[in-house]
């Protein structure tokens, strides 16, 4: 890469990694994954594409309301032919980033039956919510989410009755 | 009446158009000027639906993605609960 693009490209790539609010750094994984989905959106991008969204729709009002006042979602997704493409080392460099005070693990789910390992986390700040983190790591497929922003737990929960996904419904003690 | 008021009244009264007047009239193309308006109008309208329509389609990209996303975050969200459901039963 020329000098001169390095420079006009560097201070996009820093926001883009501000606006992160960790960094989904697998990038050694892409070569071995047999499917890969990388969504990137920040802030302006989720405002734009809700003007697009029918609030009519009980599915898009839905993900409408959600979005709203987010400042970005970034999913990086891998799915492989065969199982141990990830190692826990992988998932150690996403978890040394998602450390007290800012963030704090309230789901850790691991099963070694299935070889799975589930992990969501939020980032809080004076005002509430301002961050979540999601790592589900099943044999053959490792996904890290980051929803950036003051992310709404119940619309988040109300999701899951949609998108053809069977709504579980969580006895409350 | 003096020289000057004759002179007007000879020069204001009414007189009928040669013939064919009205023909060439109704008949005259648009000109130069016109032409050039009526380019430039059309090349704007077809710039500002160009645009509208790379806008509309990137709105409806912007759309697909959050949509992509937000159902990969219920889907892993769903299975989350699912396992917390099954271990705490």
């Amino acid at each position: 890469m020329k000098p001169i693009r390095a420079l006009i490209l560097a201070p996009a790539f820093v926001a883009a990694l501000a606006a992160q609010q960790f960094q989904i750094d697998l990038s050694a994984l892409a070569a071995k994954a047999s499917d890969t989905v990388d969504v990137s959106l920040n802030g302006a991008t989720l405002r734009f594409a809700a003007k697009f969204l029918d609030g009519d729709d009980p599915e898009e009002a839905g993900v409408k309301k959600l979005v709203a006042g987010l400042e970005g979602i970034y999913i990086k997704g891998y799915k492989f032919k065969g199982r141990g493409a990830w190692s826990d080392a992988d998932l150690d460099r996403i978890r040394t980033q998602l450390k007290p005070p800012d963030w704090s693990r309230i789901v850790g789910v691991k099963s070694t039956e299935d070889g799975e390992t589930n992990e969501v986390y939020l980032r809080t700040g004076p005002k509430g919510i301002t961050g979540v983190a999601i790592i589900a790591a099943e044999p053959s497929e490792l996904t890290v989410v980051n929803i950036v922003g003051p992310v709404d737990l119940d619309s988040l929960a109300t999701l899951t009755g949609h998108f053809g996904i069977p709504k579980v419904r969580i006895p409350h003690k | 009446m003096d020289w000057l008021e004759l002179e007007l009244k000879r020069a204001l009264a009414p007189r009928d158009p040669p013939p064919g007047f009205a023909d060439r009239i109704l008949g005259r193309k648009p000109g130069f000027h016109a032409r050039r308006w009526m380019a430039a109008a059309a090349a704007v309208i077809v710039i500002a639906s160009a645009g509208y329509g790379y806008r509309w389609r990137q709105g409806l990209e912007a759309k697909r993605q959050v949509m992509l996303a937000v159902r990969i975050v219920a889907l892993k969200t769903s299975h989350i609960q699912a396992q917390v459901k099954e271990l705490t039963r």
